[in-house]
């Protein structure tokens, strides 16, 4: 390949050009431009669905609006109030145990089941579609189907719990039973997700590594523990940071399972914030104070969690 | 790293200088709306003119308001925009239309409360004395001052309904009065010979349980935002429920289950797994098509107290409108003493006229003598549970309620505690709605 090609327009007279000429000035001052205007659209919508409106939530925790249109400046009292009310606390309570339990879960049932999607040799495409469809459908319909399932009288579940001699448990009567089977059909709805990202992160395990393991006399246990989890580990802190953001965010399959009960006991965050903006008595700065509130954990454990993977990575 | 900290601190500070703006307007007002209309209104000056009204539906009310509304416009030469959205996005849809400058000219609300101060002032139109027109209970949210803000367009009594065939089987006579004990005694008679689920089911709601709060003698919320509730009295009312809960006669997953939000007892009434189901006049207009068993409305129980407990709807003309007058003229179009009795026999409602209940009353096309037994517990309601449910603290103290009887129920607290922690969330609601 010809050298001279490269820096198109140049003239060809055996020495280096001193400076670009005007169409490639022209050319790349358009190129310059160009990824800017291919995001803009995006970013648009972003700025005005998404930035905008969060600069307006925190603007709204320092003031008491009951109805979105009157104001009143109340300085820090929203937070105040927040962080010296029972309620809010129980519910901080049982979100920790709400993104502890899931982020676990999931993180422990995604890799291995991409462990075993990646080792299928046959019918993988319809086993990796099969793990995704939960994936699909609305968070509401999740809640709506499962909470038929569970019911304790006439649920899918215990029917069959009844019949084998189990009794009819009230899995989403009893408080602990309720946490469990939230944090279960939240995990039942992403797994599919996470464990798909998994999957490309082993695809994309050099071969090799693998084949000069099984020629050193590896075994199955010893290649994943000492080949496949540490060239996995980048993936699995996108896993881990994706699931801990979700397991904060977990709202509307909650509201149709459990509505937050029994007696509150599956009330998470998000539907504090919710029921405090939305149901009487409105309290908008309240509820936009516990938004920023939630906005600050999250960017926190994030952040937290990106650089400590980042550490271990280069150790 | 240079380019990456003068973005962050261009982000700081843009963040920090529209933080500084204020929202929306300062208590002290909320812009320029059309002032109050006043004087006589002249129908035929709104020919050509248009107005849009906000309306959710119960279901057969929807035909008969789409009648009303065209014998308006006959008269008039005007046209109504008639807008129906869900009942749970009424509030939502009229916040933010109003947030937007997009008000509707007139609207059908349950809670005033928070609109309070966007409803325009009818008494110019209508009159003074206007209010003398209707009931003295659900006249109580008419006024704000010497405004006339809302006209109380239907009026709900809560009240029990009972499966006769179940009363019969079990030879249990239906009641034509009964007290509290004779009632609880009676379902479980029936719920024993049928093998029912339950004895008696109850929605869950706040509404609903403030019934059972008024007949054991105490309501939640008085006039002038004060905490009526008396500890001793909803002790006992708890105490009863919760036993009739845990000896079965109330089913007790579903005042556990879905947390404290509104559900329909509705499905185990029409599905015979109780013979008796305590909800309100509403109910008769679904009954009348879906239950296929034979059923009547009974009077409510009486225990230190007699009577139900009240609820209704509202019409309002909002400030923002464009066309007070026609507003203003179709809010008292549609309380007119015939337009009321066209609505109230269409979609089984209650009048809330004075005209309208005195003397023949409301001629029902279906289900007269049911629609009679809840007309008759008007007269038999306490006037205490008129204000309390007009108060702008009720919507939260009867979710309060919900809560902690939850609690009771779920056995994590007994029912001295919970009328303890109840009247503590009255105390806050109250401090909430000033």
């Amino acid at each position: 390949m010809s050298t001279t090609t490269a820096v198109a327009g140049a003239p060809e007279t055996g020495r280096p050009p001193t400076g670009p000429p005007p169409r490639a000035t022209a050319a790349r001052s358009r190129n310059r431009w160009a990824p800017w205007l291919f995001v803009a659209p995006n970013m648009l919508v972003f700025l005005v669905f998404t930035i905008w409106p969060a600069i307006n939530g925190f603007n709204i925790s320092f003031y008491d609006s009951r109805n979105g249109r009157t104001f009143t400046p109340v300085g820090t009292g929203n937070y105040t109030r927040i962080l010296g009310d029972d309620e809010f606390w129980g519910v901080v309570r049982h979100t920790v145990v709400f993104v502890v339990a899931f982020v676990v879960v999931t993180m422990v049932l995604a890799t291995a089941l991409a462990l075993l999607l990646n080792a299928q040799q046959r019918g993988r495409g319809v086993l990796r579609a099969a793990y995704f469809l939960p994936v699909l459908l609305s968070p509401v319909v999740v809640g709506l189907i499962w909470g038929w399932a569970l019911e304790r009288r006439v649920g899918l579940v215990n029917t069959i719990t009844e019949a084998i001699g189990l009794g009819q448990p009230g899995w989403l009567i009893d408080p602990t039973l309720a946490m469990t089977c939230t944090v279960l059909v939240g995990v039942w709805t992403h797994l599919g997700f996470y464990a798909l990202i998994l999957l490309s992160g082993l695809q994309g395990i050099d071969g090799n590594v693998y084949e000069a393991a099984r020629l050193d006399g590896s075994s199955t246990w010893q290649t994943i523990r000492l080949i496949t989890l540490p060239l996995l580990r980048p993936t699995m802190l996108v896993v881990l940071i994706l699931s801990t953001i979700t397991g904060f965010q977990a709202f509307d399959f909650i509201y149709t399972l459990t509505g937050g009960g029994p007696t509150g006991s599956t009330t998470l965050i998000v539907q504090y914030i919710y029921e405090q903006a939305f149901e009487s008595p409105i309290r908008y700065g309240l509820a936009s104070a516990a938004g920023v509130i939630l906005f600050v954990t999250i960017f926190g454990i994030t952040l937290l969690n990106y650089l400590l993977g980042r550490r271990q990575e280069a150790v | 790293m240079r380019s990456t900290l003068i973005s962050g601190l261009a982000a700081v500070s843009l963040a920090t200088t529209l933080a500084a703006c204020a929202p929306g307007t300062s208590e002290s007002g909320s812009g320029a709306d059309a002032p109050a209309p006043s004087g006589s209104v002249d129908l035929s000056s709104f020919k050509g003119k248009k107005i849009t009204y906000l309306y959710f539906t119960d279901g057969p009310d929807e035909a008969a308001t789409r009648s009303l509304l065209k014998e308006f416009e006959s008269k008039t030469g005007g046209t109504v925009d008639l807008q129906i959205v869900p009942f749970a996005d009424l509030q939502q849809s009229l916040q933010a239309r109003l947030s937007g400058g997009n008000a509707p000219d007139v609207a059908r609300l349950a809670d005033l409360a928070p609109f309070k101060d966007e409803l325009m002032d009818l008494s110019g139109v209508v009159g003074a004395d206007y209010a003398d027109q209707f009931l003295a209970g659900p006249a109580t949210a008419m006024k704000d001052g010497d405004k006339i803000i809302a006209v109380p367009n239907d009026l709900t009594m809560n009240g029990p309904f009972v499966n006769t065939d179940l009363f019969e089987k079990a030879g249990v006579p239906v009641p034509t009065k009964w007290t509290w004990d004779e009632m609880v005694a009676a379902a479980k008679k029936v719920q024993a010979a049928n093998k029912t689920e339950a004895g008696i089911a109850i929605d869950k709601s706040g509404h609903r349980l403030s019934t059972i709060l008024s007949q054991f003698g105490t309501t939640m919320v008085g006039k002038d935002l004060t905490n009526t509730l008396d500890e001793a009295k909803a002790t006992k009312a708890i105490d009863s429920l919760v036993t009739l809960i845990e000896d079965g006669t109330i089913p007790k997953d579903f005042w556990i289950e879905s947390g404290s939000k509104y559900k329909g007892a509705n499905e185990i009434f029409l599905a015979q797994q109780a013979p008796i189901y305590i909800s309100g006049n509403w109910q008769v207009a679904q009954f009348a098509d879906a239950a296929k068993f034979g059923w009547k409305a009974v009077p409510n129980a009486c225990a230190e107290r007699c009577g139900g407990f009240p609820g209704g709807k509202y019409t309002v003309a909002l400030s923002q409108s464009k066309e007070p007058e026609m507003a203003a003229a179709l809010v008292q179009f549609l309380n007119s003493k015939e337009s009321q009795a066209t609505m109230d026999a269409a979609s089984m409602w209650l009048p809330t006229r004075n005209d309208l209940i005195e003397g023949k009353g409301v001629t029902y096309p279906d289900r007269q003598a049911d629609m009679e037994v809840f007309t008759a517990d008007v007269g038999e309601t306490p006037e205490d549970t008129y204000d309390a449910v007009a108060s702008p603290a009720f919507g939260a103290s009867a979710t309060v309620l919900v809560e902690e009887f939850a609690k009771a129920v779920a056995g994590q607290q007994d029912a001295a505690t919970t009328a303890k922690n109840l009247k503590a969330g009255i105390d806050q609601a109250i401090a909430d709605s000033k």
